[in-house]
């Protein structure tokens, strides 16, 4: 059987590894592996960047065995003895006071202390380059971290374990996971990063691989670097909480059951970050920092339960207050007829609901989708944009939503330029043209507000008599 | 090998949120750190929220301790929040001081609920980053300390939320916290002859927003030094533009008013209102100092459940700037793009 590996140029480790067969047969390793070719990585081995170099080999048919990684000692993050003794005047001083101090928990760890106390002193930081790689059967979740300060630390390379739902834990799963992290690397875990994975920091090179492989034997699964689906972000949903208007938990774990695969093999234009959030109060900051955001709305008033608002009322809530905080005033209040909402001004933004006991969000559920949001991209943070204003969030498998997001992203791989997020790709088109790309009809719900300058382009085609009154009946004849 | 997905709903959902699932009718704030949930069921579900160290960075040590707690309490879960606070669900309402008490002397403050100051978000910044121009989680603890009463009772008009990045990535998300933190460069990008073949030229030329980064010449670029924003878009897509920055040229912006929710005047990006402030490890004064200002003038100032920005949009940015005394300057109206006369005013609706 004919193997093809790509390996790195310079040193020959091998960064991944396909059959023959597979990249005629399957689309998406082969869409996958044409990208390898073309995209400039990083070695993990010998953190060298560049093309990757093919590699044909031909091997016996059988049981695949287990791809052996040269043991290579230099990209080793080792603490070394005499620094982690050194004093650390700047740690120390971090360290005191009555909130607890990442600086103390470091020390706790083989994380190499120096690297913190040395950026601190200089007022620079002392790590270098860095970027994302993969391994043998590991597409992504693998990141390097090179060293500016090699007498220091040699640079250290971690792993991104995507969380579990609603940021969860059982403790036996944890405990493993202390274990995985003290065996392999420095021992010390970033529980939750902003993107909403966990992170293990500090694995040396050759140690990678058993890692990734223990972390699957615990039933965790890596992923989340490159240019594909990112970790999704969800609110605790029905969980734990009396406001969410979908399944965010379960939305969830049907968008990983069916796009697994693109958020294992990186092959977009650059990141899609999706979040979920279950209401708008947006726990997960969506608005802002989701490419494809799905929030869930309602359609109907609030309902309110009279009885449990005079009970809130006589426990000392303020219902004056709160009616005039309701952003579009539609909240009224009379002592005869209780608490009223008027439907034409409600722009079901959940603050009743969040603030008065006994006001729940209304009936007829669904979700909006939004894009584009960002912090950063091309052009600085931006919101995100409402493409489809209400969609029926069906479970279990979300067809229609998820058929929908496919459509996004088609659209966006076919015609984004690389590197190139959502939002900027938006900026760069024009919404109106990404509308037409994605194929959703017009809705008020869709505009801000409409364009003040009158500069638009027709096409030839769109250009006909439109006259109502002419009726061509004596032509007819 | 990797292609397993994530782990099922059930393996880590504690069994008082199974039984109880999609059943929640509402929900209450009994104390400061304590959250009530009801269920239809009857079962009332009590929450309890600590702090954790900045940019939940914990090692496996304290891990370990934390895992004794939840088996303890909260019959063997624990919940890593959205804002990384710690908590811990279903603890039976009686053990509730206890686990005050015993979270307490491990050194987590419990709170971080209704309207007080919520656990802040920061990006890893010196820990583990090189693009970073300052130490978000040091920034972080030093404004924790100083906010811990905030932070443990609801004195405040409406939830504070305070988050910190180390550059213009805003991983830490600095620009939707009511109160954020960025890390400016002020350096241009060094260009190292030596690494720049195993860089994509075409790549580094249009990753830039501004057009500054141009060919000169055979494998040859230059950065126009009147045109660079410092921004790190170059320094992460070519090594050889790394490391960018210096000591006394990097430092911290702070930007506030950013909101995610709907209610209230909607979702919102924040503003810059200070363009640059040097660093000073470890405590970083003057970066405390103007966040400790805008917090109590805001607190004196604005009505209950008033965010940051719906109270800047209430009152105008010429009363914020008067109230909070803080420098001005055209650094915060100047704009690169196409929406830079946005950023000016444009009628003549002012507050004396």
């Amino acid at each position: 059987m004919e193997k093809i590996k790509l390996c790195c140029a310079r040193c020959g480790f091998t960064i991944e590894e396909y059959r023959a067969d597979e990249i005629a047969s399957v689309p998406r390793k082969a869409k996958r592996y044409k990208y390898l070719l073309q995209k400039s990585s990083i070695c993990p081995s010998c953190l060298a960047s560049g093309r990757l170099k093919e590699v044909r080999v031909m091997e016996e048919a059988g049981p695949v065995a287990a791809p052996t990684v040269e043991p290579k000692s230099s990209a080793a993050p080792v603490a070394q003895e005499e620094h982690a003794e050194s004093p650390t005047p700047m740690m120390d001083k971090i360290s005191e006071g009555a909130w607890p101090s990442h600086a103390a928990e470091l020390k706790k760890t083989k994380y190499p202390v120096q690297m913190y106390e040395q950026a601190l002193q200089k007022r620079s930081t002392q790590w270098g380059y860095g970027g994302y790689v993969s391994l043998p059967g590991v597409a992504a979740g693998v990141l390097v971290r090179a060293s500016a300060r090699p007498d220091l630390s040699k640079g250290s390379n971690f792993l991104r374990i995507m969380d579990p739902c609603g940021n969860f834990f059982k403790t036996d799963a944890m405990r493993s996971l202390c274990d995985i992290a003290d065996k392999y690397a420095y021992g010390l875990l970033h529980l939750l990063s902003t993107g909403g994975d966990l992170e293990m920091l500090g694995i040396p090179t050759e140690n990678l691989k058993p890692a990734v492989d223990e972390i699957v034997k615990l039933g965790f699964d890596v992923g989340s670097t490159g240019d594909d689906f990112r970790t999704s972000e969800e609110c605790i949903g029905p969980g734990k909480c009396d406001l969410a208007l979908y399944d965010t938990l379960g939305f969830r774990e049907a968008w990983y059951k069916r796009f697994l695969d693109d958020i294992q093999y990186p092959r977009f234009p650059h990141k899609v970050k999706c979040k979920f959030a279950g209401c708008p109060n947006d726990c997960v900051r969506g608005a802002q920092k989701a490419d494809i955001f799905v929030c869930g709305v309602f359609k109907d008033v609030p309902t309110i339960d009279q009885a449990k608002v005079k009970t809130w009322i006589r426990k000392g809530g303020d219902i004056v207050h709160a009616c005039t905080r309701c952003p579009g005033g539609s909240m009224s209040w009379n002592r005869k007829t209780g608490l009223t909402i008027d439907a034409d001004s409600c722009m079901h933004c959940m603050y009743c609901a969040n603030k008065i006991s006994g006001v729940r969000p209304g009936g007829e559920r669904g979700v909006a989708i939004l894009v584009g949001g960002k912090m950063r991209g091309k052009y600085g943070p931006m919101l995100a944009k409402v493409i489809v204003p209400f969609m029926k969030a069906e479970p279990p498998d979300y067809k229609e939503v998820f058929d929908f997001l496919e459509k996004i992203t088609e659209v966006y791989d076919e015609h984004a330029r690389k590197k190139e997020r959502m939002g900027d790709f938006l900026l760069r088109i024009g919404i109106n043209e990404f509308f037409r790309l994605v194929g959703v009809e017009p809705s008020a719900r869709l505009f801000g507000q409409p364009r003040a300058n009158l500069y638009y382009h027709w096409e030839p085609e769109e250009i006909k008599d439109e006259r109502k009154e002419i009726k061509p009946a004596t032509q007819e004849k | 090998m990797p292609g397993i997905g994530i782990p099922p709903l059930e393996a880590n959902l504690p069994p008082i949120l199974k039984r109880n699932y999609g059943k929640w009718i509402s929900h209450e704030h009994p104390r400061p750190g304590v959250i009530k949930h009801d269920s239809e069921n009857g079962e009332p579900c009590y929450t309890v929220r600590a702090g954790m160290p900045p940019n939940a960075r914990v090692s496996t040590q304290t891990l370990r301790k934390i895992c004794d707690v939840a088996e303890e309490f909260a019959e063997g879960y624990f919940r890593v929040t959205q804002r990384n606070s710690l908590e811990f669900v279903g603890v039976p309402a009686r053990r509730i001081d206890e686990l005050i008490a015993r979270l307490a002397q491990m050194g987590f403050p419990v709170g971080g609920t209704n309207r007080s100051l919520h656990n802040t978000v920061c990006c890893t910044g010196y820990l583990h980053c090189h693009l970073a121009a300052t130490d978000p989680p040091a920034i972080m603890k030093a404004v924790s300390e100083m906010l811990l009463k905030e932070f443990q009772n609801d004195c405040l008009p409406a939830k504070l939320k305070i988050s910190g990045s180390g550059c213009l990535n805003n991983c830490g998300e600095a620009s939707c916290a009511d109160i954020g933190i960025v890390g400016v460069h002020r350096d241009l990008p060094p260009i190292k002859e030596d690494k720049l073949k195993g860089c994509e030229l075409p790549l580094v030329i249009s990753v830039c927003p501004v057009g500054a980064i141009r060919p000169k010449g055979p494998g040859m670029i230059e950065v126009d030094p009147k045109r660079c924003i410092h921004c790190p878009a170059c320094s992460v897509a070519c090594a050889a533009m790394a490391p960018i920055g210096s000591p006394d040229g990097d430092g911290v912006a702070i930007v506030v008013g950013g909101k995610a929710a709907a209610t209230g005047n909607g979702p919102a990006i924040a503003r810059v209102v200070v363009p640059y402030l040097p660093n000073n490890p470890p405590y970083w004064p003057e970066v405390t100092d103007t966040i400790r200002k805008i917090v109590d003038v805001w607190t004196a100032g604005a009505r209950q459940d008033e965010r940051v920005g719906e109270w800047i949009d209430r009152i105008g940015w010429e009363k914020f700037y008067e109230r909070t005394a803080l420098p001005l300057s055209f650094k915060v109206v100047d704009g690169y793009d196409a929406r830079a006369l946005e950023y000016a005013k444009s009628n003549v609706r002012f507050r004396w």
